[in-house]
């Protein structure tokens, strides 16, 4: 049973190989998306004594290079291309065999994850090398347990949110796309934490926020790691991101069998 | 009950089968696209109404009918891919709907038009793949894989980017990826569509070949004469999702096919009228001409015409599938061939 994952992980791991440029130039998007974000906080705390938001410079460079990481290990993701499939028939071919079909786009994404993790990791070590950040290492472990535990379930809520936003290609075969591009571009971005803290947001805003899936993807397990938040705080951002993570794989589950009574297996 | 099911002869049963789709009418535009989405204007369209057949095992079928007749759609529902509107449908002992991992190792269905093949990689990874996710031994899967790489002569191309491949090329690997698993039930959508007359050949005989080597059961769809003449023996005849005729292909061509259409190609000049004696002009396009003359008369017509005329070339062909079609349509009713008991 396992094998068939695992086989699944090695090819998928082929095909991001088969596409070198591709990858590369996604890579280098994230380390342009990285220089945008480092020198816009390294600006506004050009003087080190600065605080704003509650974060002065060596915190707020530590969090933008928190992200560099966390990026790479939540929002790596091949199931984006789970609507192209729907509208374009493609998905005949899993249906046809004796496969299930979220834990092949999630093994996928598991070996996406992994390329990409390995190359932030280098990416983040030049980097390091190159703008001599502080940069903090935890060592509490049941903090660090925390942690793992945060990016477990964030890596669960992010696919979830992909993949309901993708399935609305079952309904709407053209709108696969641009759903895509407003949830995930758009307000994951700005809502998960990816461009900055959510902290330097109203107490209104961060409250509303703290019960959307969204900061739990990067900001809540970051802030978990940088030892920000205390025992209960992090038990209660670890329960509700396990409450979304539920009602979010649910969701997919029973969308799913919906979308696939209205597939029509439509070919080219 | 079910493993009663399962040893049954009939490999697939269908009754009352019957599907409509559910498709929203597009309005133009941004504001017309918003618009569909929060008022749909829905239409119903109904694809299958109603139809009734059963195939016993190790029979190889052909299933005509033009565009839109519903044949894809029936054997999408038959391979689990689309679920039905109502009626009963059994493939293997089982409701392909439920697309139970023990159903679909046993089914396979191949579409002209498909692929399952990684583009960028070689064929033999994805071969292997399916290896593991049909959960087939080494030893099986090395047996399967020698046998269909030598039938199909596409031992040289297995370590190949797919994408570098022909079309032939591709299809016959493709065909080696869809029955690694040697599925008992197989259903070819247009299989040979866009393929070259050789290749069209190749893959008959391939077709041919594995319904005698394995027994398995073969649906094959196809809006070339020339596969249905080879290969089926039965044919259902389907058109607006109506089940027009079932029974020996013979039995459809005599019952309809009556004439036989004989294509001259004359190197001088000739009197057209004294052509009329011999058959119907159909076409005349000179110094090619067309004619259509009774099916039983169609050997001495061209032996008549090869004597008295001046003929250059000369074939004689079926009348074309859409044809004889087009006769059972326009004869307006079913008629039931002797395979046909419902």
């Amino acid at each position: 049973m396992t094998s068939k994952y695992l086989s699944v992980f090695k090819i998928s791991f082929q095909q991001e190989f088969a596409y070198r440029l591709n990858f590369v130039m996604w890579r280098v998007r994230n380390v342009m998306q990285f220089f945008l974000v480092f020198f816009l906080w390294d600006t506004v705390f050009s003087d080190p004594n600065r605080v704003v938001f509650g974060y002065d410079r060596n915190k707020i460079l530590t969090y933008v290079f928190g992200i560099l990481l966390l990026r790479a290990l939540v929002l790596s993701a091949r199931a984006v291309d789970v609507a192209g499939e729907i509208s374009s028939g493609d998905l005949t071919n899993y249906l046809l065999k004796p496969i299930n079909y979220f834990r092949y786009w999630f093994t996928r994404d598991v070996s996406s994850k992994a390329l990409n993790l390995g190359f932030a990791i280098i990416e983040a070590s030049v980097l390091f090398l190159l703008l001599r950040p502080p940069f903090f290492i935890q060592t509490n472990f049941p903090i660090l347990f925390g942690f793992l535990l945060s990016v477990i379930l964030a890596i669960l809520l992010f696919f979830s949110i992909l993949f309901l936003v993708n399935m609305i290609a079952f309904w709407a075969p053209s709108m696969g796309w641009s759903a895509q591009f407003l949830v995930i571009v758009i307000v994951v971005e700005f809502l998960s934490g990816a461009i900055f803290p959510i902290d330097i947001l109203p107490n209104a805003i961060q409250g509303i926020l703290s019960y959307l899936p969204f900061p739990y993807l990067l900001y809540f397990p970051l802030q978990i790691y940088l030892g920000k938040l205390t025992g209960a705080a992090i038990v209660k951002s670890i329960l509700i991101a396990g409450a979304w993570s539920a009602v979010l794989l649910f969701s997919v589950n029973s969308v799913w069998k919906a979308g696939l009574k209205h597939y029509a297996a439509e070919g080219r | 009950m079910a493993d009663k099911n399962r040893d049954s002869e009939k490999a697939i049963i269908v009754e009352g089968l019957v599907k409509n789709f559910e498709v929203v009418e597009k309005k133009q535009g941004i504001i017309g696209a918003f618009s569909s989405l929060i008022s749909p204007n829905k239409k119903i369209v109904k694809a299958i109404k109603g139809i009734n057949f059963s195939i016993d095992r190790g029979e190889l079928i052909g299933f005509i009918g033009p565009n839109g007749a519903g044949k894809t759609t029936t054997l999408k529902i038959l391979s689990g891919l689309i679920y039905p509107t109502s009626g009963f449908t059994q493939v293997a002992g089982f409701n392909p709907w439920d697309r139970k991992p023990e159903f679909l190792k046993e089914i396979s269905l191949v579409m002209g038009q498909k692929n399952q093949l990684w583009w960028d990689l070689p064929a033999i990874e994805t071969f292997e793949l399916n290896r593991v996710i049909y959960e087939l031994s080494k030893s099986a899967y090395k047996k399967s894989l020698n046998e269909l790489v030598s039938l199909l002569e596409v031992g040289k191309l297995l370590n190949t980017q797919v994408r570098r491949l022909s079309l032939g090329q591709r299809m016959r690997l493709e065909l080696v990826a869809a029955l690694l698993h040697r599925p008992k039930v197989l259903f070819f959508d247009e299989p040979t569509i866009g393929l070259d007359l050789v290749a069209q050949q190749r893959m008959r005989e391939f077709i041919a070949e594995y319904n005698r080597r394995y027994k398995a059961t073969i649906i094959l769809t196809s809006h070339n004469m020339g596969d249905l003449v080879d290969l089926a023996k039965r044919v259902i005849v389907i058109d607006k999702g109506r089940l027009l005729f079932d029974g020996e292909f013979s039995e459809l061509v005599d019952n309809f096919a009556k004439e036989k259409i004989i294509k001259v190609f004359f190197s001088k000049g000739i009197d057209i009228k004294s052509l009329e004696t011999i058959g119907k002009v159909k076409k005349l396009d000179f110094p090619n001409v067309v004619l259509s003359v009774a099916r039983t008369t169609a050997a001495v017509a061209a032996a008549e015409l090869l004597q008295n005329f001046p003929v250059g070339d000369l074939t004689i062909e079926e009348e074309p599938i859409e044809e004889i079609i087009r006769k059972v349509f326009r004869s307006g009713k079913v008629i039931k061939g002797r395979k046909n008991t419902k």
